[in-house]
């Protein structure tokens, strides 16, 4: 029935006579164009990685995936990345709801304060940081006596990752929350459902998809930080500084090898995190695009 | 069986001032709430779900006033613009939000009856964006009885949806009022199914109430230049069209007859006998099909006219720029405006 409409429409639209159609004429060369830009681009994001895998010989990746301190490397990265999408999801989460439902004079300031880590460069994030908890200030002491000591442990990298990636998390969430059409929220409110078991089974269910993308992007902006760890938790002691073996967050490693003059080792160490991570995101995209959230079988319209 | 009743309601939403509203919802009785857009229907509507705090008066259920109590206490039916489904859950899940919440013991027996109550049973599995309007117009009316509530409140049903469609709900909401004799409020913009459902009418105009009344007293004495054309009234004049013209023209005799906002008159008939006086004379200016004949609009006074001829159209048609005499019944010219005359209360 809706297909008749703009047959019937169109014929008696005002300006005169309908402009012929001529399919073939600009649809190829615009078409080519796309594929040559979105393939420049495409390039510029596989030539360093081919780059990478063709320098390291297989023999050196087989190595690093056998020495025990590159693998001490990774799982800190991991661990610590998995730390901070948890501070994600307990502070950003609600932050994400705080902005998207309340109307408070000075939102537009927190918003901005919220999108600060993202511009801000990393190295000033770490530099700050340092500042607050360099050993001699009071919040070092602070930090050392309730057992999270921050400078130079796993404590100051989840602190960085948490910094640089949470606004992915309260930003999708905000936008998602927005989202949720607040009449179908009323509906279950009137059904019987009071505020809390609401947002439970209506807003939280219909955010969630924009959520996890959020949370996606977090962790992967978490994994890949470089600039703050360099100054605040370069070297990662078990409990604070010179105290027990050292490691490092991966980027950090291969930032290591790099500047010892170790090429082969570097491409190595990152072939075989890129590999790792790719997997990983891999396994994390399908199963979120394949079931796991409720309705994602292809049968959510708009 | 509940009943419920509103008592000098007032709503403040931003500047936004509704009431004070007064109605009284039986069971099998359905009111039609009418008005332009931001006229405060549905600012009425969520008034009474209990999502806007009322500033004065009361709602009042079976005796007991719930002015203050919260949207999921009051057993209150509310389907809100857009219908409010759930797109996440499939047509069965949203029949059963309401009795899971509860803890129903019969909730799957009860889904069933009321899937297969709505002819919903092949569609249970669907998700509301698969259906079409009709569809999910009646998985809103089964989920919101799924909550057994004392009262339906919806905002524009007919909303979207196509002839068919509309004959079908109409039927379904004919129903919930006889049988299940639920009292219902419909916010609509839809004359013809109002009429079919709705015993009592309040019509707002600016958060106020234009008129309370039945539908015959509508027909008869629309309040403004909206229910006017609500009910089918073709000649509608506001106060500024009115200015001017002849001593002893047709403005001036309407003018006579106009309220503050005007005037109104259902077309007349052309009838095939004499006109009783006045006579007024007019250029026929158009000649179309419409609603019950041919619409004849004529040019009199410097106001268009728009009459009818009944079927069978029998006589010669008459010309564009021919001359044509017509009569307007002195008593079918209603005052618009609020005025002396309303405020009839069934």
């Amino acid at each position: 029935m809706g297909d008749a409409v703009p047959a019937l429409l169109s014929p008696s639209l005002p300006g005169g006579p309908l402009p012929v159609r001529r399919p073939w004429r600009t649809g190829p060369l615009w078409l080519v164009v796309q594929i040559v830009l979105s393939g420049s681009l495409l390039l510029l994001f596989l030539l360093p990685i081919l780059a990478l895998f063709t320098y390291a010989p297989v023999s050196h990746i087989f190595a690093a995936a056998g020495n025990p301190q590159v693998w001490a490397s990774l799982w800190l990265t991991f661990y610590a990345s998995g730390i901070a999408v948890l501070a994600a999801v307990v502070f950003g989460i609600p932050m994400g709801y705080l902005l998207a439902r309340h109307v408070f004079p000075g939102r537009t300031v927190v918003e901005s304060l919220v999108a600060l880590p993202v511009v801000v460069p990393h190295l000033l994030v770490g530099l700050g940081l340092f500042l607050l908890v360099v050993p001699g200030t009071s919040l070092f002491r602070f930090t050392q006596s309730i057992g999270f000591p921050v400078y130079d442990t796993i404590w100051g990298v989840v602190l960085v990752m948490v910094f640089v990636s949470a606004p992915y998390t309260v930003l999708a969430s905000e936008l998602s929350f927005r989202a949720v059409d607040s009449r179908v929220l009323e509906a279950a409110r009137s059904l019987g459902a009071g505020h809390a078991t609401a947002f439970l089974t209506v807003t939280l269910p219909l955010a969630l998809r924009g959520i996890v993308a959020g949370l996606i992007l977090s962790w992967a902006r978490a994994v890949s930080e470089i600039g703050g760890i360099l100054i605040l938790a370069y070297a990662v002691y078990p409990g604070g500084p010179y105290t027990g073996p050292v490691t490092a967050t991966i980027s950090v490693y291969i930032y290591d090898l790099f500047q010892n003059g170790d090429l082969a080792g570097a491409a190595a160490v990152s072939s075989l995190f890129l590999l790792i991570a790719f997997v990983l995101f891999l396994v994390v995209r399908i199963s979120e695009r394949s079931g796991w959230l409720p309705w994602r079988r292809g049968e959510l319209a708009p | 069986m509940t009943h419920w009743a509103v008592e000098g309601l007032e709503t403040d939403l931003d500047r936004f001032h509704l009431g004070p509203v007064d109605l009284d919802l039986v069971p099998g009785r359905a009111t039609a709430v009418l008005g332009t857009s931001g006229a405060g229907k549905t600012t009425l509507l969520r008034t009474l779900a209990g999502f806007l705090r009322p500033r004065r008066g009361r709602i009042v259920r079976d005796g007991i006033d719930i002015s203050d109590w919260r949207p999921e206490e009051r057993a209150l039916g509310y389907v809100p613009q857009g219908l409010g489904l759930f797109p996440q859950r499939t047509v069965a899940r949203n029949v059963r939000y309401p009795l899971e919440l509860r803890g129903a013991p019969n909730a799957a027996a009860r889904t069933q009856e009321l899937l297969a109550r709505f002819h919903l049973t092949a569609l249970a599995d669907r998700y509301p964006g698969r259906l079409s309007g009709g569809e999910q117009q009646r998985v809103a009316i089964a989920r919101a009885l799924a909550a057994d509530p004392g009262l339906i409140v919806w905002d524009e049903p007919w909303q979207a949806l196509d002839v068919i469609a509309r004959y079908e709900l109409g039927l379904v909401l004919h129903e919930l009022r006889e049988t299940d004799r639920i009292p219902i409020v419909v916010v609509t913009h839809d004359p013809s199914l109002a009429f079919s459902l709705a015993d009592a009418f309040l019509v707002l105009h600016a958060g106020q109430v234009r008129t309370r009344c039945d539908a015959a007293t509508l027909l008869r004495a629309p309040s403004d230049a909206f229910a006017a054309r609500f009910v089918g009234y073709e000649n509608v004049y506001d106060p500024g069209a009115l200015e001017g013209g002849g001593p002893g023209g047709l403005r001036a005799w309407l003018r006579e007859r106009a309220g503050p906002e005007g005037v109104a008159f259902a077309t007349p008939d052309l009838p095939a006998g004499p006109i009783a006086p006045p006579v007024w004379d007019g250029v026929v200016r158009r000649v179309r099909p419409g609603p019950g004949g041919l619409q004849v609009e004529v040019v009199s006074d410097g106001l268009i006219v728009t009459l009818r001829i009944p079927p069978p159209v029998t006589a010669p048609l008459p010309a564009v720029g021919g001359r044509m005499r017509f009569g307007i019944g002195s008593s079918t010219a209603q005052p618009l405006g609020p005025g002396p005359s309303r405020g009839v209360a069934p």
